[in-house]
């Protein structure tokens, strides 16, 4: 009796691990300076990375979670379903996300179905992720601008000093671009070093917030853009609520303030 | 009820500040003009006639008086160059819709005024201007911010967004909302029983708040404690709607005398200056 083949090529465990090491050791100093750093991988960073890669600037997403979407996998109190306002489904229409109409100008997509799309789109654009990394602190240059990030693997962050201590390493980039929602994390750490003042997020309103969002998503300080509910955050804006059209537009904002400056430069 | 304390303006002049949602101003000052015999001319935008230098100067006032926190008292700061870039936006689109900022009220009547006023008409002129932004005062008894309709003074401040969300709605609707009724919903369910964005009842009912800005500038006085006179302040939707639409009359027997003398006082300035 003939010898059952196996489906799978035999491969030693060693070369797995020399696989994986290669490849994201390749991929991580390629990375540790790019055109452009996007720090949260949620709606807005994700649209903006995507529409910034699309034109072919090197783009890294830094993720603190395991997973990529943020919010985007589901709408309020845990359901699944997320929602946008008129003119958010133009880009559902464009990534290719199926939606229904739910009353006039208010449209709903399955979360699972919207946030895979678009972290699809972002990857096929050639944005590429540094997830399970977290932000530390930014890296400054003359007047202050914003030139790069400091990052260490988010486990570090949840350990006790007394246990480990990691030091953190810098990536570098033309733009940075803070899409941390509400905590915004990066404007945050220069609100900590003295260098602006954010003003919080005010009460929830969300047939407003979504336009201000869109209307304030730009460059706060030289070097570092503010996109999604950073924003609301950076300039004090009213709270959002479940619904994405604003971050998708933010981002793809955010997106068009980035090429134009690079055009300029 | 003070007598006029001031000089009967030569005219009423009304200006505008944003998209006004189908606001008819002509009404309302032909309505004052019918009622008062003083003239209205219509200024147009506050913005329109002004340099670069002096729009930028504007903005960055106007993005240094945003109440960040309506629970706590006005600090002044340096704005953010994407707060002054959104109101050049904004002061350079005469149709500009969006709104959500608060503003504190008394600063921005300060700015409006080094727009509007010009030197040496000393008060000549009673100046109202409608504007689509929000802006709020601070209440001392409770501590914190207010969105308001109206700023009445030199010039008086009418804000067509600050009627919509300053006067309260029926309680029962806030509590629905709270328990998460959508507002879509709740806005069917209570249909009528509040005014609404582009709602075809703001020019009426705006005609008297536009009278108690007249009223400001005459007599110090833009209020009636009547709840049937336009001069009554209402602070429920109901009561706007109410002494506004539905009174038992435009003006009550003591507001109605004192605009009949004002007419009797200025016969001669009939006739709009437009």
């Amino acid at each position: 009796m003939a010898e059952k083949k196996p489906i799978f090529t035999p491969v030693s465990e060693k070369e797995v691990t020399r696989a994986i090491v290669d490849s994201f050791a390749r991929q991580f100093i390629e990375y540790v300076e790019s055109d452009c750093l996007i720090i949260g991988g949620g709606p807005s960073g994700l649209m903006a990375g995507r529409d910034i890669a699309s034109k072919g600037v090197k783009t890294l997403i830094v993720e603190r979670n395991n997973y990529i979407g943020g919010g985007f996998w589901i709408g309020g109190y845990l359901m699944n379903k997320v929602t946008v306002r008129e003119p958010g489904q133009k880009i559902l229409e464009e990534l290719g996300i199926p939606y229904e109409k739910a009353v006039k100008g208010l449209y709903v997509a399955d979360g699972p179905h919207a946030c895979s799309k678009l972290i699809a789109a972002a990857c096929d654009a050639g944005v590429k992720f540094a997830n399970m990394t977290i932000f530390d602190d930014v890296v400054l240059r003359e007047g202050n601008r914003v030139c790069g990030v400091v990052v260490n693997w988010t486990p570090v962050n949840a350990l006790p000093r007394e246990i480990t201590c990691v030091d953190p390493v810098a990536l570098e980039a033309k733009f940075v671009v803070d899409s941390t929602g509400h905590d915004a994390c990066v404007v945050r750490k220069l609100e900590e070093r003295g260098i602006l003042k954010t003003a919080g997020f005010g009460a929830m309103w969300v047939e407003q917030s979504e336009d201000l969002v869109v209307e304030h998503t730009g460059e706060a300080h030289p070097g570092l853009i503010v996109t999604g509910m950073a924003v609301a955050t950076t300039y004090g804006l009213p709270r959002m609520g479940p619904t994405f059209g604003a971050m998708l537009l933010s981002g793809r904002k955010g997106a068009q303030v980035i090429l134009q400056k690079m055009k300029k430069k | 009820m003070n007598d006029f304390i001031h000089p009967i303006p030569e005219a009423i002049d009304l200006y505008e500040e944003g998209d006004l949602n189908n606001l008819d101003i002509a009404d309302v000052g032909e309505y004052l003009q019918e009622k008062t015999h003083i003239p209205f001319r219509i200024g147009g935008n506050v913005y329109e006639r002004f340099s670069e230098k002096r729009i930028e100067k504007t903005s960055r006032e106007l993005a240094g008086i945003r109440v960040r926190d309506p629970g706590k008292r006005f600090i002044s700061g340096f704005p953010f160059q994407a707060e002054v870039d959104y109101e050049k936006r904004r002061i350079r689109d005469p149709e500009w819709k969006i709104f959500g900022i608060l503003y504190e009220g008394v600063l921005y009547q300060r700015i409006i005024s080094d727009l509007v006023i010009k030197k040496g008409s000393g008060l000549k002129q009673c100046i109202l201007v409608f504007t689509n932004q929000l802006f709020g005062t601070w209440d001392e008894y409770n501590g914190r911010y207010h969105a308001r309709v109206s700023l009445y003074g030199f010039p008086s401040l009418i804000s067509i967004t600050g009627l919509v969300e300053a006067p309260a709605k029926p309680k029962e609707f806030y509590v629905k909302k709270q328990m998460g009724t959508p507002a879509a919903w709740l806005k069917e369910e209570y249909q009528g029983r509040f005014l609404d964005h582009g709602d075809r009842r703001t020019t009426e009912v705006l005609k008297g708040y536009a009278m108690q800005a007249l009223l400001f500038h005459l007599t110090g006085d833009p209020f009636c404690e009547e709840e049937d006179c336009r001069l009554f302040n209402g602070h429920w939707q109901e009561e706007v709607l109410h002494s506004q639409l539905d009174g038992r009359y435009d003006f009550c027997p003591r507001h109605d005398f004192m605009l009949n003398q004002l007419r009797g006082r200025n016969r001669s300035g009939r006739g709009a200056v437009r």
